[in-house]
């Protein structure tokens, strides 16, 4: 989609950020740079839960009296409806506060051209294997304490099933609810599968946890920065190919899912 | 006036210092030059001295990540910035970003301390708006919150800002080494120095609110 720049907006990048790994916010960083240099508004900065800027500094780092807030997060969910919204004062769509106006889209990971970023992902990781042959696992957190946190997941399942990619199953699988992402092998009947971990940053989760879920490791290892070895893909394990990518938020297109949530915005809730 | 032309004025008015990076203007066909301040000196002799030489404001970040002991620096504020570099910049716009990497967001919070519109947030405001996990933060008693104050901020410990904030309106910091910190290192004054400021209590604090909190409430119930 060609973005119509706004020379006279901000743009504000919510994350999580993390006070132990800065492979976490190494992706939001990215993705500010790339838009920045793209020069589609007057200005591009990120904030955070748990890194700095915190979202109640951020106000102070803006010129700009107009500003759209996209949380560059996974899902709807307790931070995207609840922490965002209260730490930096939001009541809604649009707020206006201390003479800027804030608005508020939804999460890059729940926009559907998120679809086209896993399948693109996936031919990178396998591009020699045959999808129909293939097992595609796309891979989350997953917590009792939240239904929102699985349906992107969910609703991406149902899009590429239905997508013609010609994979032989598209599935959902998750660290903390079933369907287990420990027992991929015995989700996919298929030689091949590929496992796509639906995480912005190659943090903690996607780099640490996941593999020895998935019984590449031993134990957990180093954050991915300092690592000196990247993984090597495919991975030979419990009779089959496991072909493992890196976190889809670290795609630099994801740069791109930003801007069409600000465009969806300003196309969906702006006119209401 | 926007904040790069703002950060502009106040390098041409004497301004050359923010936490441990130095600030020098129209140096080595760069607009402006940072450096770590106790590499200043090297950044004065022939091929800058040694320092690697990088460009750009996003460089920042990288340099601006690790310790030199390898540890991550989540709290930008610590003071431990690595040496050994010199980053050139083009103009103040991208002065502005790098300095919002290096410290985050603390140039914007000084220019609005110094029109008045800053707002300060005290920690009992801060607790109470807490959810989740950290909702608990709230029950630590004032003096568990003074002592926290006096182990994890200040320079001495992880953070080299001027606190702002009280426990709350009628109950001021207890002083300490960490509570009087003026953001300013080195004796400089705050005409040569943008101050690191803090206006509330950051999620480290109040992580280790909780933690303290929960420790609290286990030493009372051992003693109930």
């Amino acid at each position: 989609m060609l973005f119509a720049p706004k020379p006279h907006s901000a743009l504000l990048i919510v994350g999580h950020g993390s006070t132990e790994n800065p492979d976490s916010s190494t992706p939001y960083f990215e993705h500010a740079a790339e838009i920045r240099r793209r020069g589609l508004f007057a200005e591009v900065h990120c904030c955070f839960w748990k890194e700095e800027p915190s979202m109640r500094e951020a106000p102070y780092m803006i010129d700009a009296p107009e500003v759209y807030v996209v949380p560059d997060f996974i899902s709807e969910g307790y931070f995207t409806q609840e922490v965002i919204p209260r730490e930096l004062q939001l009541s809604g769509p649009t707020t206006e506060l201390r003479g800027k106006t804030y608005h508020y889209t939804l999460p890059v990971g729940v926009h559907p051209s998120m679809t086209g970023l896993i399948l693109r992902r996936a031919k990178e990781v396998a591009p020699e294997v045959d999808p129909a042959k293939t097992t595609l696992i796309i891979t989350g957190h997953g917590t009792g304490l939240n239904q929102n946190s699985t349906k992107a997941i969910k609703d991406q399942v149902a899009l590429i099933a239905a997508s013609g990619a010609g994979y032989a199953a598209v599935t959902d699988a998750y660290m903390e609810e079933p369907p287990f992402i420990a027992d991929w092998d015995k989700m996919a009947g298929t030689e091949n599968v590929i496992v796509v971990p639906f995480f912005i940053a190659d943090g903690l989760h996607s780099y640490q946890d996941i593999p020895v879920l998935l019984g590449m490791e031993e134990e957990v290892g180093a954050a991915a920065s300092q690592r000196e070895v990247f993984r090597h893909n495919p991975h030979h394990l419990r009779g089959k190919k496991l072909f493992y990518t890196s976190a889809i938020g670290t795609e630099p297109l994801l740069a791109d899912v930003i801007l069409d949530q600000v465009a969806d915005f300003d196309k969906i809730l702006k006119s209401l | 006036m926007s904040i790069a032309k703002k950060l502009k004025d106040l390098i041409r008015s004497g301004y050359h210092r923010m936490g441990e990076v130095e600030i020098q203007a129209d140096v080595y066909g760069y607009a402006y030059l940072l450096c770590h301040h106790e590499d200043e000196y090297l950044s004065g002799e022939g091929g800058l001295g040694g320092l690697e030489l990088h460009e750009g404001p996003d460089k920042a970040r990288d340099l601006s990540t690790y310790a030199p002991d390898g540890t991550y620096r989540f709290n930008k504020a610590q003071v431990n910035l690595q040496r050994g570099w010199a980053l050139g910049l083009q103009d103040e716009e991208e002065l502005r970003q790098a300095l919002d990497l290096f410290y985050p967001a603390c140039l914007g919070l000084f220019l609005a301390s110094r029109e008045g519109r800053l707002d300060v947030q005290n920690l009992r405001e801060k607790l109470e708006r807490q959810t989740g996990m950290y909702r608990f933060a709230k029950s630590i008693s004032d003096a568990g919150a003074q002592k926290l104050v006096r182990d994890t901020c200040g320079p001495d410990n992880a953070c080299a800002k001027r606190i702002l904030w009280r426990i709350d309106a009628a109950t001021p910091l207890e002083d300490s080494p960490a509570s009087s910190y003026s953001g300013i290192p080195d004796g400089l004054t705050e005409t040569e120095a943008i101050p690191l400021l803090c206006r509330e209590a950051c999620n480290h604090f109040v992580a280790e609110c909780r933690k303290a909190a929960r420790a609290e409430f286990e030493v009372k119930n051992e003693v109930g």
